[in-house]
């Protein structure tokens, strides 16, 4: 028992560690699947901000570098050329340092547009703030020093961002690559913008955006106003396409509108973002912000989880299956084990009891001190009665051997079993009547010849014989029943002992098994007689059962099938 | 005498000959100057008061020809924007795909189709192909399953994108815009939306906008179909749908001018004071205007304001001249058309009453309705409803007595209706679909759309 504790301990101990710590584990890679999303998430973000800002900065670059080139005395019909065709120029102007507007003319403006243009811009147009109060471009090489506009730079982005790259190099026609080339190369350009800038500008809660160049060679200030409604719609069509339905990345602006998202998950105003970033300086306040459903993304990760411990579920399982198995096994080879040892003592008890008697017999005899001959007759039928006692103990005992083994062999004769079971009964009257029971024999009429193996039908109704007398001898009698079938001989021994208990009715069969009683323990034997007769039956093609229940004492039927009928050929082997 | 003859008779040949000629030449001619724009300047009175300075209206007409049978018609890049959001589930949607596989099937294989779709998300489900792959398209249009937002700056932004796809080609660029909700996605001021309609119109994109239900929102809707110079639709339910589209086809296989500047030069005394109904330009004296197409048949105008000094009796002066510029689609080439306005000054207040152009007059007076509807939608959002029954009523009232007085019975027509309109309003408020009624119908007139 200790052992199996101990067994017990040594399978559990891990098993339940295992487990913690796999929970453990499984906990940690649950939260760290969750947070590799979250961070690729924000690394997409990230990129796509880079890419905007990028694209910004080029745009600004060539804006910038554009109006640097304006030919001075073409600027104004330049400039109207560029608001007329150019989507990305929303309005256009000149302005001369500290006086006045020049274009368009304030109370003469021609559209609405213009009008509100001038009402936005009105503190730098009417000379209250400095265009570059919040500072701006000295250089004025400005263009060579970044070498804005190459087309390699261009190449790398998408289409729509090209073609804003393109939009921004100038009007409707943009330089010739190689002009471009040749700039980005360092070569002389006339340099007349003495400072320029790209000045983000909030009016009523909005957003504009205001690229200004001062000419060195006037104190002339000219410029463009951004139509970041065109710089929007090129952006949002190049953002990345991202079908999850669990997270969106919002791009916003200044007021935190939605400017546009891509994912399918549905974000409203009121919703958190995870996180967000900044895009780019060049439009303050504008950000990138990412959401995620922490329901769908814990549901993701707890489906892994509940997987994983589903698996360790299983393998703890089989570990404690396997135990369970090994347990069982081992208590039943304890019980066999335990079994064969009262087997062997029970076995040599009954082997010496006979031999015992039949030592003593043979000494007195031997001593020639019994001169009577009818106590000499006695001695000596003593020892014929044990022998014979000993040589059925041998035969149960061998046969055992034999039926385990499959090898025990019948020999099959013409038997009158009603004739057979009268001889028996009369060679074992002596042995039956010493015991105190009276025999009651009921032969039912007709023929009882079948074909049997005489001998262990002996042995199987001796063993029947000697488990009444062994278990019933307090009764008063032991009555055999004789009853024909048409392939078969019914014998049915019947005892008014004290019978056999309900659940073990079946286990007598058993080998080695014997009835826990106080009975049993006083009487010597061996657990193998009834198991036995059960086999010899079987394997002759009969059975033996045992009758159901009645007030008192036991009835075994054996069922003696007959060899010679067409129906049973199986048989001796 | 035999050789006299034949001489003769060589001679008559010859003549023969080039008669025929000289008259093929001559229908050559008229042909190919019956296929420009004829533009031409009138003013509301051919007779004005002498002796005094006053306020004109000037009607720049722009008559299209019909479009020519027996040319190739231009090529057309059109791109559809299809609103997929959840309300539009059901029997819209329906509608919806129809209309488009509608658009789809009046068009050829030299021309160029795409598809976009919008919800929350933006996805071309067709990328600009050739529109010739029907079957394919028509496959990929009955996929189309509602659901989501209404990111209708992005789906435009997307439509747009396909157009450039071919921006570069001789095509008659258009996107058709399909929306029943609010944009809820991205920019949604109607401002916004106009100022991205203008940036389009910079790229010769227009866009048509179609409103389908009570719920979308008109103004940003007509706002960009205006500053793109597209048309605009409202449908109460979606079974209008494929007519719709097939009449917007219909404009847009008919178009015979693209690029249209109207330039109009004023004499040093006369003075620039408005552009009614439409978007220009004044710069100095001179008012620029432009379109991006006009279709074959139509007759599109521009009224202008302008100042005139005093002037003496019986002087006749020109006090206005129109010159057009456009690219002829079918033959690819730059044409120009020129039109002036003279006009006399009498003290003769009969004479100046009989000179008065009914046709100018009708027209002045229908823009002036259009404005006075957009008032009144502007005066009703402000909550001054009251105001607004009343701008419509005068509108009403003015349009009856100029009928009156020109016996014009369009413009009586024209009161009634208005009458009705106020009417309706004063009695039930300003309900979602009168809105929308008097914004689209404001926006067909000031346009002169085509079909409605």
């Amino acid at each position: 028992m200790r052992s199996i504790i101990f067994f017990w301990v040594l399978i559990l101990v891990p098993a339940l560690f295992m487990s913690g710590a796999a929970y453990r584990l499984l906990s940690h890679e649950q939260e760290r699947i969750g947070r590799a999303a979250q961070e690729a998430m924000m690394e997409r973000a990230a990129a796509i901000s880079e890419t905007i800002h990028v694209t910004i900065e080029t745009v600004k670059d060539n804006l910038i570098r554009s109006l640097v080139e304006i030919d001075p005395g073409l600027l104004k019909q330049t400039l109207l050329d560029w608001e007329k065709t150019n989507p990305l120029v929303r309005n256009v102007f000149v302005f001369e340092s500290g006086k006045k507007l020049i274009y368009p003319e304030k109370g003469m403006a021609a559209t609405p547009e213009q009008r509100q243009f001038i009402a936005r811009f009105e503190a730098l147009f009417s000379g209250r703030i400095e265009f570059d109060r919040w500072g701006g471009d000295a250089d004025p090489d400005y263009p060579r020093v970044n070498g804005v506009g190459r087309p390699d730079s261009a190449a790398r982005q998408g289409d729509a961002r090209k073609q804003l790259v393109t939009l921004s190099r100038a009007g409707r026609n943009p330089p010739a690559p190689v002009a471009a080339e040749a700039l980005s190369d360092g070569a002389e350009i006339p340099g007349r913008g003495a400072a320029s800038g790209w000045l983000p500008w909030f009016s009523e809660n909005r957003l504009h955006v205001l690229v200004w160049v001062k000419s060195s060679s006037s104190s002339q200030i000219y410029g463009l106003e951004v139509e970041l409604v065109t710089l929007l719609s090129r952006l949002v069509v190049d953002f990345p396409a991202m079908e999850d339905a669990g997270s969106a990345i919002v791009l916003t602006d200044g007021s935190g509108s939605f400017i546009h998202q891509s994912g399918q998950l549905k974000v409203s105003a009121k919703s958190r973002p995870l996180s967000q970033l900044a895009i780019t300086g060049l439009l303050p306040h504008w950000k990138m912000e990412i959401y995620m459903d922490e329901d769908r993304l814990g549901s993701a990760a707890r489906g892994f989880f509940y997987l994983s411990m589903l698996l360790v579920g299983i393998f703890i399982a089989a570990i404690l299956s396997g135990g369970i198995l090994l347990t069982r096994m081992t208590l039943k080879n304890m019980k066999a084990a335990r079994q064969k040892t009262s087997f062997v003592s029970s076995v040599s008890h009954e082997l010496k009891t006979p031999l015992t008697s039949i030592r003593m017999s043979a000494e007195l005899l031997l001593s020639g001190r019994v001169s009577d001959v009818k106590k000499r007759d006695n001695y000596l039928s003593v020892i014929v009665s044990e022998s014979e006692r000993l040589t059925r103990l041998i035969n149960n005992v061998l046969d055992f051997g034999k039926l385990e083994q499959g090898k025990k062999h019948y020999r099959l004769t013409t038997v009158e079993v009603d004739r057979f079971l009268t001889q028996l009964i009369e060679a074992h009257q002596v042995r039956i009547s010493a015991q105190g029971l009276r025999i009651i024999t009921r032969l039912a009429p007709g023929d009882f010849t079948i074909r049997t193996d005489r001998d262990a039908l002996e042995q199987v109704v001796l063993n029947l014989i000697d488990n009444v007398l062994k278990y019933a001898g307090s009764g008063k009698y032991i009555k055999f029943v004789l009853t024909r079938e048409p392939s078969a001989v019914l014998l049915t021994i019947c005892d008014d002992g004290p019978g056999i208990p309900g659940d073990r009715r079946e286990k007598i069969f058993e080998k080695f098994f014997r009835v826990d009683s106080s009975l049993t323990a006083t009487q010597p034997g061996s657990g193998l007689g009834l198991s036995i007769s059960r086999r010899i039956l079987r394997d002759l093609g009969g059975d033996l059962y045992l009758e159901p229940e009645k007030n008192t004492g036991s009835c075994f039927t054996a069922r003696i099938t007959d060899h010679d009928t067409d129906n049973n050929s199986g048989g001796g082997r | 005498m035999a050789d006299g003859m034949q001489n003769m008779a060589r001679v008559s040949l010859t003549i023969a000959v080039l008669l025929v000629l000289v008259m093929v030449a001559g229908i050559a001619q008229t042909v190919a100057a019956s296929s420009k724009v004829i533009c031409t300047v009138e003013t509301d009175r051919a007779v004005l008061p002498a002796g005094e300075s006053q306020n004109v209206v000037l009607k720049v007409t722009l008559e299209a020809p019909p479009a020519p049978a027996g040319i190739r018609r231009p090529k057309v890049n059109l791109a559809l924007v299809l609103d997929q959001s959840g309300s539009m589930n059901g029997s819209k949607m329906a509608q919806a795909k129809a209309a488009a596989v509608e658009a789809l099937t009046r068009l050829g294989s030299r021309d160029v189709f795409s598809v976009v779709v919008y919800d929350t998300n933006v996805h071309t489900i067709v990328p600009a192909q050739s529109a010739g792959n029907v079957d394919r398209i028509i496959r990929t249009i009955e996929k189309i399953q509602a659901g989501g937002n209404t990111a209708l700056f992005g789906g435009v932004s997307q439509g747009a994108a396909e157009i450039r796809k071919n921006l570069e080609n001789d095509f008659i660029h258009r996107i058709v815009l399909l929306s029943d909700g609010l944009a809820n996605v991205g920019p949604r001021m109607p401002e916004d939306l106009g100022r991205l309609g203008a940036a389009l119109l910079k790229e010769n994109i227009s866009v048509t906008t179609v409103g389908v239900g009570t719920d979308y929102n008109e103004d940003l809707m007509a706002r960009l179909s205006q500053n793109s110079d597209g048309n605009t639709y409202f449908v109460e339910s979606g079974v209008d749908l494929p007519r719709i589209f097939a009449a917007e086809l219909g404009d847009v296989l008919n178009v015979v001018a693209t690029q249209v500047h109207v330039t109009i030069t004023l004499p040093d005394d006369v003075q620039p004071v408005d552009i009614i109904g439409r978007e220009g330009r004044i710069m100095g004296q001179q008012i620029e205007l432009f379109m991006n197409q006009l279709y074959g048949d139509q007759e599109k105008y521009a009224l202008v304001e302008v100042k005139l000094p005093a002037a003496r009796q019986g002087d006749r002066l020109k006090i206005a001249q129109a010159e057009v510029h456009y690219q002829n689609p079918l033959t690819r080439q730059p044409e120009t058309s020129r039109g002036a306005s003279l006009v006399s000054f009498s003290h003769d207040p009969v004479q100046v009453e009989k000179s008065a152009n009914r046709d100018v007059v009708r027209e002045y007076q229908l823009n002036l309705k259009a404005l006075a509807q957009e008032k009144a939608i502007e005066l009703s959002d402000e909550g001054r409803q009251p105001e607004a029954v009343t701008a419509l009523k005068q509108s009403a009232d003015r349009l009856r007595q100029v009928g009156r007085l020109y016996e014009d019975p369009a413009l009586l027509k024209e009161a009634e209706a208005v009458e009705d309109q106020a009417d309706q309003i004063e009695e039930k408020g300003m309900s979602k679909k009168s809105r929308k009624i008097l914004r689209t119908q404001s926006y067909q007139q000031k346009n002169q759309q085509l079909s409605q």
